[in-house]
């Protein structure tokens, strides 16, 4: 099985060299991409240093469009499964054997910290819409999903040939709304248990203020992601598949 | 008819005009939200008049529809600058994006002689 690891980066001079290196032990590095989101600092120079392939967006475009390169960029090569890593040293590769496992008994494999039985050390307001928010995508998945936000995830082939066409690129609501998609497409998500560590940087969602437009930002593109059709893309490339069966 | 109920149909029309946009994706998520609640305060206030009647009396205006004209065209000009400032930025963004386009294209010649 070819398994390319996308790394998406912005400005992560401080941790993207120590992830490359952790990383050199459990992978291939010729088969690892850093996707730097228009990084104003060293992310790339270092990356390259450290001896993995890189694409550079000129301009910022968010964490979803650099996933969207990452599966473009797969598709064309011909992988079978892409392992989505956060640079930040989050994700530990010691579960990418436990996540690749997954590849065939489903399309998407979600690493969950909270699969074990774990839970967030949070406040109770917190705690709670996030148990709403996974319930939601758990009903669009048809599956118990208990870490709907983790970006420590594998896509088998059918799912890069699908995120290849359409990624969603909605600011920290592509991890959610990418488990949507697939699912309306038909394909299928699975989770297994990971062990994360501490982010390096602060949680997106620090201040109150933040968390509550956060929170609202997610559910509105619950709703709509369950509400919309196919993106253009996707409907255009199923008409293709359709047209190619039917020769 | 009375104009109530064509400004009720208007105001519903447009909130289906925005849904089909949204679900088609032409529409994304970032405008959906001003759009969604423009078309809803619409429907509201062409259903329930009584509303502007007492937010103007609030206010002091005499003429109710001279309050919705006043807000109608505050909100219309924030949608413009919101406009305008997008639209710096992407050009901005283009600016960048051929630039370094055309770095790398030289780049790539020079390798090759």
């Amino acid at each position: 099985m070819k398994t390319l690891i996308a790394i998406p980066a912005y400005n992560e001079e401080a941790s993207i060299g120590a992830v490359i290196a952790d990383l050199a032990g459990h992978h291939p590095l010729h088969q690892v991409i850093v996707v730097d989101d228009g990084s104003k600092d060293a992310t790339s120079q270092i990356a390259r240093d450290a001896g993995v392939r890189v694409i550079r967006h000129a301009v910022n475009l968010g964490v979803g469009a650099a996933m969207g390169t990452a599966f473009r960029f797969a598709s064309r090569n011909g992988y079978d499964a892409l392992v989505q890593l956060d640079a930040d040293g989050q994700h530990r590769p010691e579960f990418l054997a436990d996540l690749l496992a997954g590849v065939g008994t489903a399309d998407i494999i979600v690493g969950s910290r909270f699969a074990a039985g774990g839970n967030f050390e949070s406040t109770w307001a917190r705690r709670n819409v996030q148990r709403v928010i996974a319930w939601t995508v758990s009903a669009y998945a048809r599956t118990k999903l208990t870490d709907v936000t983790s970006g420590f995830r594998v896509s088998g082939p059918r799912a890069i040939e699908l995120f290849s066409q359409h990624y969603p690129v909605e600011y920290l609501g592509d991890t959610v709304e990418s488990i949507v998609l697939a699912s309306k497409q038909g394909l299928t998500v699975r989770e297994v248990p990971v062990i994360m560590n501490e982010r390096a940087g602060g949680l997106p969602s620090q201040s109150i203020f933040r968390a509550t437009l956060y929170t609202g930002r997610i559910l509105l593109i619950l709703v709509l992601a369950g509400f919309r059709s196919a993106p253009p893309s996707i409907a255009a490339m199923k008409k293709r598949a359709k047209r190619e069966s039917a020769k | 008819m009375s104009p109530q109920i064509l400004a009720i149909i208007l105001s519903v029309a447009m909130l289906i005009f925005v849904l089909v946009l949204l679900r088609f994706y032409f529409l994304p998520e970032k405008y959906a939200v001003i759009w969604l609640v423009a078309a809803i305060v619409a429907i509201i206030l062409s259903a329930f008049p009584a509303i502007l009647d007492a937010i103007s009396g609030f206010f002091g205006i005499s003429q109710p529809i001279n309050l919705l004209f006043v807000a109608g065209f505050f909100v219309v000009l924030l949608l413009l600058m919101q406009l305008s400032l997008e639209l710096a930025r992407t050009r901005d963004e283009l600016r960048r994006v051929v630039q370094s386009l055309a770095v790398d294209l030289e780049e790539n010649t020079h390798r090759d002689e």
